[in-house]
């Protein structure tokens, strides 16, 4: 249903001519020239079966999410596309555009044997156990939301993407929850691959101080399911 | 020498950069623009990496003005108003702005893509050497502008203070 709506006219007129290159529930993602750099554009889309004061309230506040939880974790050393412009009046971001990269999810499904994967594992871990202690709680950790960027010197760096459904909290549960949705989209995207995010569970641990808390309420999370309440 | 860039968003706009040194005239260009005989932004080479973070600032300030949200005003006033990390406007003024004791100057004028600008409107007042505005890094005081921004060390592993800069300015209405 909200493919259907998103196929509403494009608006925007400099996105009129722009390649679409993802086209999601929540928002649509095109490729730019913006002042002579190539950049992303993440549109969020007004949806009409939301009241519109709801939704209104929603997309912005998704939008102002995304962009802090950017500079959050840049300022805290933990890679994530520069944000060139944020246009709140249509609720825009224009972002870096990350050339020379797959996402991890591709990486995976392209590697031969999960044992060349663990330093990759190694790095995962490494990467959300400081962003779990800067206090950023993803909300969409995939390894589709994981980019890997060679860089000129060879080496591998990875980099998060798409905070739209990311807020801060200090709760374990909240992280707990975090890598509970990583763990669920991992091992459905990746078969056979409990090892190795094993792996990435053993990083995070020796990565972080409040690491055990984490852990510890994410196998409350396994029991339960990701919902703390239930109701409803 | 100067560089002129299409605004995407704006096709009808282009920002037109001319960088001066050896100016001898900054006070009475710097009243010059306070009292709006000259419709240009006249900052403060120092505080600029790279044309990119005034370009960037234009079209900010284009597009603010376009949705009738200026917070300052004049295009000039909010070009230098986006250059700032805060929402202190006398503040921005006095770190981005031309004072009165410099000695270069970087112009910025936002002007319709299709007209020449007046160059020699400007270039005949500024009383300094026009160099090429590829040497702005040259003139920026790379330690002053992490201070005013608050670039740290760890920010620097993930990226440029440029990219820091960048990402300040871009998300100053967010935070």
């Amino acid at each position: 249903m909200a493919a259907v709506d998103g196929v509403g006219a494009r608006a925007l007129p400099y996105l009129r001519e722009a390649e679409l290159i993802k086209q999601g529930a929540e928002a649509r993602v095109y490729r730019i020239r913006f002042l002579g750099k190539s950049a992303i554009v993440k549109e969020r889309f007004p949806k009409r079966y939301r009241h519109h004061v709801l939704d209104e309230k929603l997309t912005r506040r998704r939008t102002t999410q995304e962009v802090r939880s950017i500079l959050r974790c840049r300022k805290a050393g933990i890679a994530a596309p520069v944000v060139y412009f944020v246009d709140l009046s249509t609720n825009c971001i224009f972002l870096e555009e990350i050339s020379d990269s797959v996402t991890v999810r591709e990486h995976i499904a392209a590697a031969h044997a999960v044992e060349s994967l663990r330093d990759l594992a190694e790095k995962i871990g490494k990467v959300l156990a400081r962003m779990h202690d800067e206090d950023v709680i993803h909300g969409d950790l995939t390894t589709s939301n994981m980019l890997l960027k060679t860089e000129r010197s060879g080496e591998l760096t990875l980099l998060l993407i798409d905070f739209g459904l990311s807020f801060v909290s200090a709760l374990p549960e909240d992280k707990g929850v975090d890598l509970y949705v990583l763990e669920k989209a991992f091992l459905s995207t990746h078969p056979n691959t409990e090892t190795l995010f094993q792996k990435v569970l053993q990083s995070y641990t020796a990565a972080s101080k409040r690491a055990p808390a984490v852990i510890k309420k994410l196998e409350e999370v396994r029991l339960r399911g990701r919902k703390r309440t239930m109701v409803g | 020498m100067h560089l002129t860039n299409s605004l995407e968003l704006f096709p009808e706009f282009a920002v037109t950069q001319l960088l001066f040194k050896d100016v001898k005239n900054c006070s009475e260009l710097r009243k010059m623009a306070m009292e709006g005989n000259i419709t240009c932004a006249l900052i403060n080479p120092s505080m600029v990496l790279d044309p990119l973070q005034t370009l960037l600032a234009a079209n900010k300030a284009v597009h603010v003005q376009k949705i009738g949200k200026m917070k300052t005003r004049s295009l000039y006033s909010e070009i230098i108003f986006s250059l700032s990390p805060t929402n202190n406007i006398s503040e921005a003024f006095k770190r981005f702005g031309i004072s009165e004791n410099d000695d270069a100057c970087l112009v910025v004028l936002v002007h319709n893509t299709d007209e020449a600008y007046n160059k020699d409107d400007v270039v005949s007042k500024v009383d300094g050497q026009q160099i090429p505005t590829d040497q702005l890094s040259r003139l920026s005081d790379l330690a002053k502008i992490k201070k005013l921004y608050k670039v740290t060390s760890q920010e620097e592993k993930c990226g440029s203070v440029l990219d820091a800069v960048i990402c300040r300015m871009a998300a100053k209405d967010v935070v």
